[in-house]
């Protein structure tokens, strides 16, 4: 299977972690990731507010890129899927139609609205589909709780996205459970990580996510998994202040959903980019009997 | 022939602030048909099993917005949720009172904070003194003027969305999506002259607050729709004002980041979004993130075939009236 491989601003810098494994996972099942170094970023949801039009242009353009290739597109991030999917929508209304299809005429561009959006872990669970990834387990997952965490614009507004749905998936969970790791249900799993708040009103930011945190903790979670960087982001990088802002530890390992895959396909911690995190993951590794992560 | 039946567990909140320390669930189980909506499973526990049993309802029809609970985890009115899906998925039905509201008794909570932020927005047509309305014929609007808020005369005041938001959770001083949703409407309303000093105020008012979720869009029983209209009033909000919070320095900050290299420069950002001082603050755990990930210390490189992005910018961004009209 060939895609055109769109991995957002933070899976290229910080998160840098999240394009590793999700390149070894590619590899190792057989997806042929092509690469488009004209892809721009998404607007994160941020470009949308200040500029509605001027968001849904970038992301036609984007789309462009990968219709013109014949190709869909795979996303590693939930808010460059949402951000992506919201332009094929936004697409539809005539007037915006008219607006973007006048200024990418000014480059060039022309976006006839076929390019699919697939996330990462969609491709998984449809296309590779449970069974299979179960049968390519080499290192099950046994005896590791999970806690998902899906990210907002994965599922929502999920009548204009047409996720699998708004307030209760469970694709994540069965590939958790495909892994051989134990899926925990919890309300926080399709909550807000704070992430967008985060440089707007940080003590709020922090508190969502610790709510989140605890949530998975309490219902027996080792650790969370999350198919979107900027969750892992408010998740672990800023997990200490999350801490601060409840007065207590929470000692949460939070994993990019191809680093879980990956530890269940064979990869090394270092190969997945393990060491990377600001929460050192050696409790989970050490439950599935891998050896700790250096610091 | 009766529809067929299925057996329904159901596990109730129950709190009595005068008599208990802290709630319990009481469980019952029920045989009802699948389509029995959850209210009428109350009611038939109050009815047959426990008379104290204690909730808000009236209609029964979705139109008198009394019945919001939390089902399953999820915020939805009672009277329209049917009960065989719910316990189709998870095996039997958690019933519970609204989230961020205090409760008064069982299932029934103390709505004034809710109405509170409702009432500080002044959500109501507020016209010029000078330029009085004549009181002797009709104002009419447009259709394009009535198409813009053709969603939230609809809302019902449940407080579905309220207890369904997670900002509303963390932080008291968000109004919440029912009364943003409202105030938005008066904001493109044609008669209201209020419109710049809504929109100034809102910014400094908790707009920047909302996490665009989209929780109270899935929970709302009247397609409102609250998340995209929040989203409307802050782009409205900047194209009024500027950025002159955090929270639309963001925004702001993050379109003209693009412009530079068409992917994000993650430092930059914190220069445009936050004053010196807070940024000094930021230091520390600047420095944590960045021993892991040297990147977030480096600008990216610049995307190829930038030239194309600055001529979006110039077509959609620079030309005058090409901004939130």
């Amino acid at each position: 299977m060939k895609l055109a491989y769109y991995p957002g601003c933070v899976a290229q810098e910080s998160g840098k972690e999240l394009d590793l494994a999700t390149r070894w996972v590619a590899k190792k099942i057989g997806l042929e990731l092509v690469e488009f170094p004209n892809f721009s970023c998404c607007g994160s949801g941020f470009v949308d507010e200040a500029n509605r039009t001027l968001n849904v242009a970038m992301n036609a353009r984007n789309l462009a890129i990968a219709e013109r290739a014949g190709l869909e597109l795979l996303t590693v991030c939930s808010t460059c899927t949402g951000m992506l999917r919201l332009a094929n929508v936004e697409l539809a209304s005539p007037e915006m139609r008219h607006r973007v299809d006048g200024a990418l005429a000014k480059i060039g561009v022309a976006y006839q609205g076929t390019t699919r959006v697939r996330h990462l872990l969609e491709v998984l669970h449809e296309d590779v589909g449970v069974e299979r990834l179960r049968a390519m387990v080499t290192r099950p997952l046994t005896g590791l709780k999970v806690g998902a965490f899906y990210g907002c614009h994965l599922l929502r507004p999920s009548k204009e996205l047409l996720s699998e749905s708004g307030e209760e998936p469970r694709s994540f969970e069965d590939l958790i459970a495909a892994l051989g790791a134990t899926p925990v249900l919890y309300r926080g799993r399709v909550m807000c990580c704070g992430f967008p708040i985060l440089f707007v009103k940080e003590a709020t930011a922090n508190r969502i996510a610790a709510t989140q945190i605890e949530d998975a903790k309490a219902h027996g979670a080792d650790a969370m998994a999350t198919p979107c960087p900027l969750c892992h982001t408010s998740l672990d990088s800023f997990q200490n202040k999350a801490e601060k802002a409840v007065g207590h530890d929470l000692h949460m390992p939070v994993f990019h959903l191809p680093q879980l895959v990956g530890l269940a396909l064979g990869a090394t911690p270092e190969e997945l980019g393990l060491p990377r995190h600001l929460v050192a993951t050696d409790s989970a590794l050490r439950k599935i009997g891998q050896v700790a992560v250096p610091a | 022939m009766a529809a067929a039946r299925v057996k329904v567990p159901i596990e109730v909140y129950r709190f009595d602030p005068t008599h208990d320390a802290k709630p319990h669930y009481d469980r019952f189980e029920l045989d009802l048909a699948p389509h029995t909506p959850i209210l009428t499973a109350l009611l038939q526990i109050r009815a047959d099993r426990d008379p104290t049993l204690t909730m808000r309802y009236s209609c029964r029809s979705a139109i008198c917005g009394s019945c919001a609970m939390v089902v399953n985890s999820k915020s939805r009115l009672v009277c329209q949720t049917p009960v065989g899906p719910e316990v189709e998925k998870h095996g039997k039905i958690v019933i519970e009172p609204m989230r961020s509201l205090p409760v008064l008794r069982d299932l029934v909570v103390e709505m004034s904070p809710f109405w509170g932020h409702y009432r500080k927005l002044e959500p109501h047509l507020i016209t010029d003194p000078r330029h009085p309305m004549p009181a002797d014929r009709e104002t009419p609007m447009t259709p394009v003027e009535v198409e813009r808020f053709k969603e939230t005369p609809r809302c019902i005041a449940c407080g579905a969305c309220y207890s369904a938001c997670p900002a509303v959770e963390a932080d008291a001083s968000f109004p919440g999506p029912m009364a943003l949703a409202k105030l938005y409407r008066f904001v493109v309303d044609p008669r209201d002259s209020a419109r710049q000093d809504r929109l100034v105020r809102i910014q400094t008012e908790g707009l920047w607050l909302c996490l665009r979720c989209h929780l109270c869009t899935e929970a709302c029983p009247k397609d409102v729709q609250p998340s995209q209209r929040i989203r409307d009033l802050k782009e409205m909000a900047i194209a009024a004002q500027g950025a002159t919070e955090n929270g639309s320095r963001h925004a702001l900050g993050f379109k003209e980041n693009l412009r530079d290299r068409g992917i994000l420069n993650e430092l930059k950002l914190v220069r445009q979004t936050m004053s010196p001082l807070a940024m000094l603050g930021q230091i520390p755990q600047g420095l944590k993130v960045a021993r892991k990930k040297p990147e977030t210390m480096r600008k990216p490189p610049k995307i190829q075939e930038l030239e194309q992005i600055e001529t979006l910018y110039r077509e959609l961004d620079d030309a005058p009236g090409e901004k939130a009209r």
